[in-house]
């Protein structure tokens, strides 16, 4: 009990997974990141790929996510995800799951870009 | 032979009937999608609450408090973004919206700010293009079913505009769920983003870490934002739409039953009138043959 975290796996659609868990792994732009119970303040964003979460009881959850934000905070991580979705299979299968969630997802915005005069103004 | 009144009013009642088939239909489509939407709009608000969550704390931690979509200007021109429905058929739905936006128009129009608009959905659009007012953007066929993919076009045109310095505000009109019965137009301010006040809650959180520099991850936080959003928006319209199309429905369905009634009673009794007058002829026949042969 001690060593276990809130998590809580949102997309714009629904909760995605949503429990107590003692370990998850997630990808960020500068590695895979694990972590566990106690974990400093972290805000962090997401990259394509498969998220594990280990729940408290011991059962092992992939989730295939694409983009989006991690929050560590107070013993609740927080993953806000632009898609995700729960795959039955292992880390691979999640990974491309992930994969093809980033090639179905809407296209990101467009870079905006600010005319010299209109940031002056 | 039947009259041309009985037939006439038996044309009618055959073309209510059909009529009324239709509109039970439709009132039957538009009830089975209410819970689903419903149930979206329901779906969607852990997303926005989280993301609201972590906009606080990434303030709270200090994160540049300057972002060009929390700007503040002085506003000339205001962007209005009116989501009604594609189709009518759907009670006073969308000229409720309409109205709402129109009188802010008005207002705005008084004060001699310029006003350009965005529409979603195929009534606001023809609405306020008939009356010549500038359309920037339209967004048809999401009213239905919004994705999140609708919400994000819709978003960033917004967001783009506003970054530009096109426009100095978005505000958005569209019609809240409130409730199965209750459903308000409703306006709610986009652009420039009010940063949620962060409520006291526990301690400091200083000791942030970030992966990217705060200033990065408010970058791209905020966009999210502001297609969360706009997602709501849409999700709640749609939800309203589907309500007001099932209230409009079954309406007419009502009436088009009250109006069977009083055509069948209008044609029993021309048909008993028609009846009354063949039995008069045939005794008064009867009786001048009677009275020639004695």
């Amino acid at each position: 009990m001690a060593n276990a975290f809130q998590v809580d796996v949102v997309s714009p659609e629904a909760t995605v997974w949503s429990g107590a868990a003692t370990f998850l792994l997630a990808k960020t732009p500068d590695g895979e990141l694990g972590i566990m119970a106690n974990h400093e303040p972290l805000m962090g964003s997401l990259v394509t790929g498969a998220v594990i979460v280990e729940a408290e009881d011991g059962t092992r959850t992939t989730i295939g996510v694409h983009g989006g934000f991690l929050q560590v905070l107070d013993n609740q991580v927080t993953l806000i995800t632009d898609r995700a979705q729960v795959t039955s299979g292992g880390r691979e299968e999640a990974v491309q799951v992930a994969e093809q969630l980033a090639a179905e997802a809407p296209p990101e915005e467009e870079p905006i870009e600010v005319p010299e005069e209109a940031t002056d103004s | 032979m039947a009259s041309a009144q009985l037939r006439d009013t038996r044309r009618r009642i055959r073309s209510v009937e059909a009529i009324k088939k239709i509109t039970r239909a439709m009132e039957l489509i538009a009830t089975s999608r209410i819970p689903k939407a419903q149930g979206r709009v329901n779906a969607s608000k852990p997303y926005t609450a989280k993301l609201i969550e972590v906009i606080e704390n990434v303030g709270a931690a200090g994160a540049g408090a300057k972002h060009r979509l929390l700007e503040q200007r002085e506003i000339k021109t205001v962007g209005l973004l009116v989501v009604g429905s594609d189709r009518g058929l759907a009670g006073s739905y969308s000229s409720n919206v309409i109205r709402l936006a129109e009188s802010r128009i008005r207002e705005l129009d008084r004060e001699g700010k310029d006003v350009v608009l965005y529409a979603v959905g195929k009534k606001a659009q023809a609405y306020f293009r008939y009356r010549g007012f500038r359309i920037e953007g339209s967004y048809l066929g999401v009213t239905d079913t919004p994705g999140y993919g609708d919400a994000r076009a819709v978003a960033s045109s917004a967001v783009t505009a506003f970054a530009t310095g096109r426009i100095d505000s978005v505000e958005v009109f569209f019609t809240r769920y409130q409730s199965a019965m209750t459903q308000t137009p409703t306006r709610v301010d986009l652009l420039p983003i009010t940063p949620p006040e962060r409520a006291d809650r526990e301690g400091p959180t200083a000791t942030y870490e970030f992966e990217p520099s705060p200033e990065e991850i408010l970058d791209r936080l905020l966009p999210r934002y502001v297609e969360a959003t706009v997602f709501n928006v849409l999700l709640e319209a749609s939800a309203s739409e589907h309500s007001a199309r099932r209230r409009a429905m079954k309406a007419a369905t009502d009436n088009a039953e009250e109006l069977i009634r009083v055509l069948s009673v209008q044609a029993n009794r021309a048909r008993q009138a028609e009846i009354t007058t063949a039995i008069t002829e045939i005794v008064g026949g009867a009786e001048a043959l009677a009275e020639k042969s004695t």
